[in-house]
């Protein structure tokens, strides 16, 4: 039972981009298409599971004291695997992704979870915890990706390297604007908005469901909590 | 002074299995990496050339130029040049380098050529990639004079909103051609079978 109630949560609930608001630098950065955004959703997604396994594997023979460093080093390690990986069998997505397939190893999802999930839960729910939390990601920043790359370029790639692409006809001129930077930052608004709304509504029929509002801030990041927690 | 040592013990093993677990992978995946950005150099002069039955990235005529490295993959058919492909870029793009492989006609013009890197504003700079404005350099001779944006006294017109990124990529074709002219003779012998 609590596999898929751990999993869940993080497809709606604590929905990494939209409710957490982590992990926002890959979310802005590379969602100029779907494509991008499934191939580095796989990329964090894999990363997020191996790391979690392995954190939570570990968890009693990992010193408090140095936790951070091993869960860089295990993050990092798993980062270069798919980097490497990528480079090898799917040459055209990593080289479109870039730094950003790197950079997942300072993605605050990755060491989020490990720290608030995986070191505090068995390996059977910190694999639950990772696939929602993953999938969550993936499902997000393909939805950015969806509507940037619909407004933006008037296509939809899902992978280029099969040749398929769909297009709107031609008399349809795309929003520039959608694919340049400023798009990010108003689709997500946008998305945000909705999602607040949604659990607004949620919160006015459900007596006791209490309505929090998500912001782009830090005081959803679970990382410093325990920290916060001790020295109170 | 006990806990010190455990905190250094475990660190130093994560980090060992975390190394063993690098070289394995890095051993998978090293020749297949190779392998892909083999086939990527191949497959953009083969976009770039026209037809040829040789290895044009093993037959190279190299030059140091201008303070440029400039490698030339020349292309054969049945023994005869067919054209000639080379890696020119600029730094003056509006989002930096452009990389840019260049091929040759046989008759001295200009055959195709592909944009291998860029940072160029997406929709504005980005469009240095289609067809259309390749289509102003296409088969056009190699008279460098004319090679410069009409802004600039040239023949070559530029992507509207995107006169930086066009003017980037006309004067690394210009340079690449320059440089060619310079040596066409002996691009042209390259790859020969040498006689005794």
């Amino acid at each position: 039972m609590g596999f898929w109630k751990e999993m869940k949560k993080g497809l709606w609930d604590e929905i990494p981009v939209f409710r957490v608001v982590l992990g926002m630098c890959p979310t802005l950065a590379i969602t100029t298409s779907v494509e991008n955004g499934i191939g580095m959703g796989i990329a964090a997604t894999f990363v997020l599971l191996c790391s979690n396994i392995t954190v939570s594997a570990l968890r009693n023979f990992i010193p408090d004291k140095v936790r951070i460093p091993c869960f860089i080093v295990i993050a990092a390690t798993f980062t270069t695997i798919i980097d490497l990986t990528m480079n090898a069998y799917a040459h055209e997505v990593h080289r479109n992704l870039g730094i950003f397939i790197p950079l997942i190893v300072v993605n605050c999802i990755i060491l989020g979870r490990a720290e608030a999930f995986a070191s505090r839960h068995p390996v059977r729910l910190s694999i639950a915890d990772a696939l929602g939390m993953g999938l969550g990601f993936t499902f997000a920043i393909c939805l950015v990706g969806l509507i940037r790359e619909l407004a933006g370029n008037g296509s939809l790639t899902i992978w280029s390297a099969t040749g398929w692409q769909w297009r709107f006809p031609s008399s349809y001129t795309p929003t520039l604007l959608m694919v340049l930077a400023p798009g990010g930052f108003i689709t997500l608004g946008c998305l945000l908005a909705i999602m607040n709304r949604i659990e607004w509504r949620r919160s006015q029929r459900t007596p006791g469901h209490a309505y929090q509002p998500r912001e782009l801030d830090c005081r959803h990041c679970v990382i410093c909590k325990p920290q916060s927690q001790s020295s109170t | 002074m006990k806990e010190i040592f455990k905190l250094i013990g475990v660190l130093t093993l994560i980090s060992a299995a975390a190394g063993l677990l690098l070289a394995f992978t890095n051993n998978r995946t090293f020749a297949h990496i190779a392998q892909a950005r083999n086939a990527e150099s191949l497959r953009a002069l083969a976009e770039v050339l026209p037809a040829f039955d040789n290895q044009p990235n093993e037959t190279v005529f190299t030059v140091e130029e201008n303070g440029q490295h400039w490698t030339f993959f020349v292309a054969r058919q049945k023994g005869a040049f067919a054209g000639a492909a080379v890696e020119s870029s600029s730094l003056k793009g509006y989002g930096g380098l452009i990389k840019i492989m260049i091929g040759i006609n046989p008759d001295n013009s200009l055959r195709h050529f592909k944009i291998l890197e860029q940072q160029e504003t997406p929709g504005l700079g980005s469009k240095i990639v289609d067809a259309t404005f390749h289509s102003h350099f296409e088969n056009r001779p190699f008279v460098p004079e004319t090679w410069r944006l009409k802004k600039d006294g040239g023949e070559i017109e530029a992507i509207t909103g995107a006169t930086i990124s066009s003017r980037a990529v006309t004067e690394a074709i210009r340079i690449a051609a320059e440089v060619y002219s310079r040596h066409a003779d002996e691009i042209r012998r390259t790859g020969l079978p040498t006689t005794p």
